[in-house]
Formats: structure tokens, sequence, C-alpha cells
């Protein structure tokens, strides 16, 4: 009987509880698309995103609260709006651009100081690996300092958003750490 | 208590919830927790509570982050409150909305037409520039939505960014999908789109030429006209008002479509068909104008057996159309009479009315009128027993036959014998009657047998154009008043104490009987007048009587000037100007038909083209405010001797940091009130532009000093609150 109970409270939890995940990255680096990419397993046109989309989706019995915020210099000061209580914290970055890389590092690393995010985990995709050019997951490692970090668990997996490399990869690697942190 | 099962349910709801609630305290960190919460039903919950808290008027603006954070969301429910906060606080951070852009996008495409219709409607209703910018693709894709619901909403919108910026509105070209609307197949889009243009050509009549499409889709409104709803009914009336029609063929086919609107129970609708009938009328066959008339008597008679609010707005709308239409209601006379529960207002318009429709060549009608209006004279309500007298008055002389005129006045006589509380109004009424009359001997002898017994030394007379009336009758029969010294002494007396009317009257009548009245009365009145008065008709007026005694010929001269008989007076009843009339009448239905002043055309709503909030500085200035109001409350806090000593000094401080900022805003009021005075003036143009500026002129130091003295004085009491404290500790 108290087994059926748990069960049921577990199952509730499920339902009820979100996980917050954010997607965050310079403008154009391919957020939205990743983003409806889970969501709908298609490749939507996108238009630069003035504030957030936002989506949910089930992924391994896990509801998840999919945060994709707009990546222009205008906007990224309200990042911070968005901090508290998330899980897990999505960078992408364009590979192909390599005279940002320094804006992107950059800003990774400011926003891995807030106070908000320091026990959430970090999985960045090195993303547009379909176009000629693109950086290797190592060298935008590299670019982006990410050994610098420390007490996090973090990891750059490369991607294409187009056409649908890496993504599912990177977000199982991101479930099994949240999910071991979390529950 | 509720039945078992309804318990067994709540509970087991409440048990079986894992989500953490709301509590009703509504504290900000609770809700900031709630808002961000990881349960749905919690953030809903908060959601809703942040509401309350924002209707009971506390400020939750510092939640608009975390409460945006909620807007993208499926359930309609919750986006509708998200809306609503965000429609309320967008204008205090204007920064933040645009998180809120894509948001607003989004659901401009969402397959229900609730949400789309919601996001259009709250995009042009906010007022930040930021957003303006992305307004383009979303009120362009709504203004072609395959739903009429969001297109008719998308049409105002249009309106809406108008206002707030016109550059843009006109760059993106939306007007012309406005225009375009005008062919919808949707009478409400129709509707909407017209109210909207018609709300665009009032700010910047240069823009679109609202005649022109009126004139090309006027048999698509009359065909819209019987579809839509009631509301729209009055736009598209409305428009159709603004038509002139080619012939009287197109005249007649108009008249006849909208009739039907006549029988409508909104008295709104009916009211608005009476102006396009009425802008028609002129246009028409005579026969065909009998018949339409009757119509109109029929349909104004049923706005009548409204409520006494709406009976009012009508009453005085009949008071325009009468005085175009004068035999309009003749026959209606009866509707109008005064009911025992009317409120007074109605009342006092109905003997007004009244007195209008009366058709003066039909003696037995204006017999059977006198009798109600006596009726009503002998009431207890002291306006009204007052605008009865005064209303039989002007029926006697509207009427004009001598036998008619002669019982009115005894009617009146026997009014004075029963009440003494009448006498002002009598008075008035008489000599209105005398100034008919004239030469009627029988009716002058009796008048003022009837007055000169009235006692001299105490308090005759209480109002200024009464105690005018007497005096004004004393001077034009002095040989029938006994003791006429004593009298007009008595009324010297107080000269300086009169009002104007009466001043100047006492000066007339005094010049005018010097023979008969000892030099030093004469003497004494034009030196009371010249020099304690300030009333510039008064003392000029005393000036030339006094230069015309000290010429050579002086009694002759003043014989001319004042044994000059007063004409015959044919009508007492006061009449608009034909072009105010005109006007008015195209103006029916509206607030300037209520207040008998037609509207000021020209671009009214100058003032409104700079309300966008732009930039931080309006912000900055907001909160200056903000800061000045928590001192104030702070300041109401102080008197309940709560407060620590040290912080009674504040409220002086802040007092004077708030003198100059009120000052300001003094100040640009007083901007405000001087451009309208001055363009209305020039819109009238009865008083050249001089005047209005001499006006400001005058009126500036004036109004400066008193906004001074007022905020002296609060500061003085102020102080002395403290003051009271500090010596109470």
């Amino acid at each position: 009987m108290g087994n059926f109970f748990s069960s049921m409270f577990d199952k509730l939890w499920g339902v009820n509880k979100e996980l917050r995940i954010l997607i965050l990255g310079l403008d154009g680096a391919g957020k939205t698309t990743i983003l409806y990419r889970l969501q709908i397993g298609e490749v939507v046109t996108t238009k630069p995103t003035i504030g957030f989309n936002v989506e949910t989706l089930s992924y391994k019995n896990l509801k998840l609260n999919v945060w994709d915020l707009g990546g222009q210099t205008s906007i990224r000061p309200y990042w911070r709006c968005y901090y508290a209580d998330t899980a897990a914290v999505i960078f992408v970055v364009d590979s192909t651009d390599k005279d940002r890389m320094a804006t992107a590092s950059k800003e990774l690393h400011l926003m891995l100081q807030e106070e908000e995010l320091q026990d959430s985990a970090l999985l960045v995709f090195a993303n547009k690996q379909d176009q000629p050019g693109a950086l290797t997951a190592s060298e935008v490692s590299k670019e982006l300092n990410l050994v610098e970090l420390k007490d996090r668990s973090w990891s750059i997996v490369a991607s294409s958003a187009v056409k649908g490399e890496g993504i599912t990869e990177g977000l199982d690697w991101l479930i099994d750490v949240v999910k071991e942190e979390q529950l | 208590m509720p039945p078992l099962d309804k318990r067994i349910k709540k509970f087991l709801k409440n048990s079986i919830r894992v989500a953490p609630k709301i509590s009703n305290k509504g504290e900000l960190a609770e809700l900031r927790a709630g808002l961000v919460s990881q349960y749905p039903q919690t953030r809903k919950d908060a959601i809703k509570k942040t509401i309350q808290q924002m209707t009971l008027g506390k400020d939750v603006s510092s939640l608009f982050p975390d409460v945006l954070k909620n807007i993208a969301t499926n359930d309609v429910e919750q986006k509708k409150l998200v809306y609503l906060y965000v429609m309320n606080y967008a204008e205090t951070h204007p920064e933040l909305c645009i998180l809120a852009v894509n948001t607003f996008v989004t659901d401009a495409q969402d397959p229900n037409p609730l949400i789309r219709c919601m996001s259009i409607r709250t995009m042009s209703m906010i007022r930040v520039d930021k957003i303006l910018e992305y307004v383009e693709i979303p009120l362009r894709r709504t203004l072609q939505d395959d739903n009429p619901y969001v297109r008719k909403t998308a049409v105002i919108c249009v309106a809406k960014l108008f206002q707030l910026n016109k550059e843009l509105c006109i760059e993106l070209g939306v007007l012309e999908d406005l225009v375009s609307a005008l062919d919808d197949n949707n009478p409400m889009v129709v509707a909407n789109a017209t109210a909207s243009l018609s709300e665009i050509n009032a700010m910047d009549p240069t823009v679109i030429s609202l005649l022109d499409l009126i004139q090309s889709h006027v048999s698509r409104f009359l065909l819209a006209l019987n579809e839509c709803t009631e509301w729209a009914r009055i736009t598209i009336l409305g428009a159709l008002a603004e038509y002139t029609a080619q012939d009287c063929v197109e005249a007649q086919e108009i008249i006849d479509r909208v009739t039907a609107h006549l029988q409508h129970v909104n008295p709104a609708v009916v009211l608005a068909t009476i102006k396009v009938i009425i802008k028609n009328l002129v246009q028409i066959e005579p026969e065909a104008k009998k018949i339409v008339m009757t119509k109109l008597a029929s349909a104004l008679v049923s706005i009548m057996s409204t409520p006494p609010e709406m009976q009012y707005v009508a009453l005085r709308n009949i008071r325009i159309i009468l005085e175009k239409y004068p035999t309009l209601l003749t026959k209606e006379a009866r509707i109008f009479y005064v009911k025992f529960n009317d409120p007074l207002y109605v009342k006092l318009e109905k003997i007004d009315i009244l007195v209008r429709l009366v058709d003066p060549t039909n003696v037995k009608q204006c017999y059977v009128l006198m009798r109600e209006l006596k009726e009503y004279a002998m009431e207890f309500e002291p306006e009204f027993v007052s605008r009865a007298i005064q209303g039989l008055a002007q029926l006697a002389i509207k009427c004009g036959e001598m036998t008619f005129v002669s019982k009115t006045f005894e009617i009146l006589l026997d009014l004075l014998e029963s009440q003494d509380a009448l006498r002002n109004d009598c008075c008035i009424a008489v000599c209105d009657l005398l100034r008919h009359a004239v030469g009627n001997e029988v009716l002058t002898a009796n008048a003022c047998e009837l007055f000169s017994t009235w006692p001299v030394n105490e308090v005759l007379l209480l109002s200024d154009s009464a105690k005018c009336n007497y005096i004004w009758l004393m001077g034009q029969y002095p040989n029938k008043f006994g003791e006429l010294q004593d009298k007009l002494s008595c009324f010297i007396e107080n000269f300086a104490e009169e009002e104007p009317l009466t001043q100047t009257s006492i000066l007339i009548t005094v010049v005018r009987l010097h023979s008969k009245l000892p030099g030093s009365i004469l003497q004494n009145v034009l030196e009371l007048a010249t020099n304690q008065i300030q009333e510039l008709d008064v003392r000029d007026m005393a000036i030339i009587y006094w230069r015309c005694l000290s010429m050579p010929n002086a009694d002759q001269l003043i014989a001319e000037l004042c044994s000059s008989v007063s004409p015959q007076i044919e009508n007492t009843l006061d009449t608009f100007t034909p072009d105010v009339l005109e006007k008015l009448l195209t103006e029916i239905s509206s607030v300037s038909s209520v207040y008998f002043k037609p509207q000021f055309d020209g671009p009214r709503n100058a003032v409104h083209h700079h309300n966008v909030v732009r930039g931080r500085h309006i912000d900055e200035l907001k909160d200056l405010a903000k800061n000045e109001l928590a001192r104030k409350a702070n300041d109401d806090v102080l008197l309940d001797f709560d407060e620590d000593e040290d912080d009674l000094v504040s409220p002086r401080s802040s007092m004077a940091a708030g003198g100059p900022q009120s000052h300001m805003d003094d100040l640009d009021n007083l901007f405000d009130f001087g451009v309208s005075s001055s363009s209305q003036n020039n819109g009238n143009g009865n008083d050249s532009i001089d005047k209005g500026v001499a006006d400001l002129n005058l009126g500036k130091p004036e109004q400066q000093q008193s906004n001074q003295q007022q905020s002296q004085q609060s500061q003085n009491t102020i102080n002395s609150n403290t003051q009271d404290l500090l010596d109470l500790f």
C-alpha cells in the first residue's frame, strides 16, 4: 500500500515539477533553432528573438521548461532576470564565427560568476558544424577557456541544429547530470 | 456546511496538490518566489494574487520581470492575466517590455483568434516606443486575418498607433489597409474602420480625406447598418451624418434606409439616426418631409420614456431641434408635462421645452399650458417654481394676445398674494409683461399699485435682476409710486454692495428722475459710482451722465437720453445664432449638444502626440514623482504621533524640494490652459487673438500668485503641525 502511494506521488512529482533550462549565447548562434529542434524535431525559419521563447518538453519522463533568450547586445543584460532556479544552462556558440569567440567567452564566464548559477550544469554546443570552416569542439573549448571551469559539471558537444546532429547526445548528458543533482 | 461530497472533493484536491500555495498576505517576496516556482499551478496562483494586489492599488511593479516570464503559456486564462499586468505597468518598466516582444509577435500568429486579438491589442496599447518598432508585422498580419474578430481589433489598433507615432504609421502604410477595411464584408469591421478613420481625421485632418472616403462608401454603410451591433450602428450613422447627399433622390434614399433605426431601444442609436435624418431633411420634397417629420416626432417621444439622465440629454437635444423645426412636437406637448417624481434638472428642461413647443397661434393650447404652469408655480421646490413663473411670462409674451397677457398677469398677482417668497420671480415676470404690453394702462396701474405697497425698509428683493426690474419700474412710472424718495434712498444706502445690474439701474433711474428728487441724492449717487465702484461699466456710465449734467443744456439732454420709449419685447426665449444652430444640429447626440457649445474644429488632440514613453528620463521623472508621493504619505503618518522626532525635520525639506516641482506643474497647466483658450478664441472668430493673449498675460501673474500663496499656506500648516508635535514631545 505504501508502495502504491509513493509511486503515485512520484508520478505527480514528475508531472508537476519542471526543470528550468536556459539556452543562451550570442545572437545568431542558433538558439531558437535548437529549441524547436528539441520541441518539434524540425527546422523552423527564425527571426532574431526580441525577448524570449519558452517551450515545455517531456524528455525521458522529465518535464523540461526550456527558455531560449534573445542574444542581441541590447537584451543580454536582461539574462540575469532568468537565472533564478535554473537547473542547467545550454550555451550555444557559432563555431564558424571566429571573430566573436572572445565575446562569447567573456559573456559565458561573466554569466557563470552569477551566484544563482553556481549549482547549474553547463552544456556547450559548438553549433553549425555542417558549415565549412567550423572549428571543432576541442578548438571551441580552448577558445572559450572551458578548462578553467572548476566545481561545475560541464561538457562540450559538436552539433548541427539544422541537420539534427549532436543535439540529443548533448541533452542526454545534461539530463543525466541534472537528474543526479536534483533527484 | 457544504455537502459531504463537496468537502471530500476539496479535501482530496488539497491533499493531492503538491504545488505550494500562496498565502493571502500578498507579500512581495512570497509572490516573487511563487512566480518563478517550478510548479505551474503555483505560478498561476501567484499571478492571480499579484493581479489582486495590483487592483487593490498596491505597487507590485517590482515583480515585472518575474510576471513577464509567465507570458508564454498555452493557458489562455493565465495569458490574459499576464497581459493585464503588462498593460498596467509597461509604462513604469519600458525597457523590460522589450522582453515581451517575441511573445507578442508569436501570439499574433496563434491559432486561437482570442489570443491573436489580445496580442495586437496589447501591443498597440502599450505606449513604449521600443515596442512600436516591432508592431509592423503583427499589425499587417492581423489586418489581413481571416477572423473578423481579429480584424475589427486590428483596425482600431491602427488609430492607436497613429496617435502614438504618426510618422511610423504613415511609413508602414497601414492606413491604406485601414481604408480597404471599409470594403470588408463584415459590418463590425466596417464600423470599427470608420471609427478608427474618424479618430485619425480628428487628430490630423491632412492625412486622409475622410469626407471623400465616406462619400465613396455610403452604399456600403447603408448595407452594413442593418447587420451590426448597436454601437457599430452609432459609428456608421455618425459617418453618414457627415455626408451631404448629392440630390433629393439620394437624400430620400438615405432617410428611407435609416428610418427603421428610429425605433431602436438604444436612445443613442435613435439620436444618431435623427442626426442623419435632420442632415438630409432640408433636401427632400416637402410632401415626403411631412411624413418624416411625424416619424421624427414619435422617435423623440419614445426617447422620453427613458431614465431621467437620458431624458435630460434627450431634452437638451430636442431644444436644439425645436429651434430649427418649432412645430415638430406641437401635438406632443402632453409628453413633456412634468411628473411629480422627475428630478429637478429634468423638470426645469421640460418647462423650457413646453414653452418652446407651444404653437402661439393656438390660443386654446396656450391656455392649457398656462393652467399647467400655474400648477407648477404652486409647488414647493424654489428653483422649479421660479422657472415656472418665468415660463408663464415667456408663454404670455410668446402668445402675445392681450386677454391672455392680462390673464397671466392676474395669475402672477394671485401668486404674489399667496406667498411673499415669490416676489423676486414675480417682479421680473411682471416687468417683462409690462415691457411687452407697452401702454396698457390697466396692467401698469395694477402692478404699480401692488408694488408701491411693499414696505420700504425691509429687504425687499434678493436677486440682482429682480431689484433691477423693480427700480426700472419706479423710473418708468414715478407718478404711480408713493414715497418714491424713501424707496430709492433705501437702495442707495447699499449702493456699493449691490451687484452691477442693480447699480446701473439705480444710476439710470436717479439721473432720469433728477428733477423730482433732491439734488443731494443725485450728487451722492454719482460720487459713489465714480469713486467707490470698481465695475468699469457702472463707473463709465456715471462719468458720462455727470458730464451730460454739467453741460449748459443739461435738462434737455437728459430728457432726450432718458425719455426714449423702450421697444416692445416680442420674445423672451433665448435663441442660438444661425451658425451656432447649424453646427449644433450636426453635433446632435454629442456632448456639445448637451452643453450647447459647438465643438471647436481643428486639431484638438495636439497634446496627445507626445505621450509615448521614450527612454529613461521620463522614467526618472516618474520616480521623482513617486518619491514625492511617498514623502507626502510620510507626512500623513507623522500626524499619528508614531514617528521618531528625527523624522520630523524631513517633511520641511521635502516640502522645499517639492515646491519647485509643483510650481513647474502649475506652470505647465497654465500653459495648457493658455494655449487652449487662445486657440478657442481663434476658432470662434468672435474674439480677437489679441484679447486671448491679453487674457493670458493677465491670467498668468494672478494665477501664479495664488499658487504661491497656496503652497505657502500648505507649508505654513505643515510647519505649524510639526511645531505642535515638537511642543508635545
